[in-house]
């Protein structure tokens, strides 16, 4: 096939229109960032992170923090620190191993502070 | 003795009735989508429900910012401009199921659920028709239905208008265990 100049020049820049296009709809759709990449706004005790979060919670919807604290409780969507801090492990972690009673650090997103169980709510949790 | 068992059996009856069941991570799913078009749903795994035994009284709550989407802009776009969750983080219902009896919970029959139903501040009286079985003293409560996002006040711009369903389907999936 003997393609004059002028098609290759169409052709390319077919193929990059097309590439491009691609390219603007896989980040259109692309998926939520993922914790790991998320950066963090508390690193501490879990403790500590719920005496600030008494004197205003609200400030802290949707951020990121990394607690260290004691398990009181395991369920089996989650593990509970300090009593007072519900953390839903992300689907994808196994915290099989976790037992009450442990020290452990993970990270999360702070959904809110639930008045109905009196519990600070954090999901995506992944242990650090 | 007769009068400390009879004493007995009422303390021991009392606690029965007082029971308190609940979750922390209630499954609500919503779902919008039109077909031809890209799916709008998403999935919250985070809802807390308590459902007092004796009663049948039913408080349920979520956190708006806990729908997970698979794209995140329609996640951005959800929580900033339809909803304004940082507004009202919440969305929560108060209500009540007809003729629960914690005593003979039959899974075949179809409860009557009704309430009020709060989003961004607006109050909605809603009844729908729940499913209950009991499975090793955990009670799963299953439900779905319809709202239209005009009775919360949400706005849909014209230019989506088409993409998002006009009745918004709610479905409920709470897993709940004794409180203790």
């Amino acid at each position: 096939m003997a393609l004059s100049k002028r098609s290759k020049i169409i052709l390319f820049i077919l193929v990059m229109g097309i590439l491009t296009a691609f390219a603007v709809y896989l980040y259109a759709m692309r998926p939520p960032a993922k914790i790991e990449s998320k950066t963090v706004d508390f690193s501490g005790s879990s403790d500590d992170f719920m005496t600030k979060v008494k004197q205003d919670a609200s400030v802290w919807g949707n951020k990121v923090v990394q607690l260290t604290g004691k398990i009181t409780s395991k369920d089996d969507k989650g593990i509970t620190l300090s009593n007072q801090i519900y953390c839903q492990f992300r689907n994808d972690v196994d915290f099989s191993l976790l037992i009450e009673g442990e020290e452990i650090t993970l990270k999360g997103r702070v959904i809110g502070y639930d008045d109905l169980l009196e519990e600070l709510k954090l999901d995506q949790c992944i242990i650090q | 003795m007769k009068k400390l068992l009879f004493l007995f059996a009422l303390v021991f009856a009392q606690t029965v009735l007082a029971q308190t069941y609940f979750t922390r991570t209630g499954v609500t799913e919503f779902k919008a989508s039109v077909e031809a078009f890209e799916p709008v749903e998403a999935k919250n795994n985070s809802t807390t429900a308590i459902l007092k035994a004796e009663s049948g009284d039913i408080a349920a709550q979520l956190f708006i910012n806990a729908f997970q989407f698979r794209v995140a802009l329609m996640q951005e776009h959800f929580n900033e401009n339809y909803m304004d969750s940082d507004k009202f983080p919440k969305a929560v219902f108060r209500g009540k199921i007809k003729d629960f009896d914690r005593q003979s919970i039959d899974p075949n029959k179809e409860y009557a659920l009704t309430g009020t139903l709060t989003i961004r501040g607006i109050k909605k009286d809603i009844e729908a028709k729940i499913n209950i079985s009991v499975t090793d003293n955990k009670i799963q409560l299953k439900s779905s239905f319809s709202v239209a996002p005009k009775d919360f006040g949400i706005k849909i711009p014209s230019i989506v208008r088409n993409k998002i369903a006009e009745k918004i389907n709610i479905s409920l999936d709470y897993g709940l265990i004794e409180k203790k």
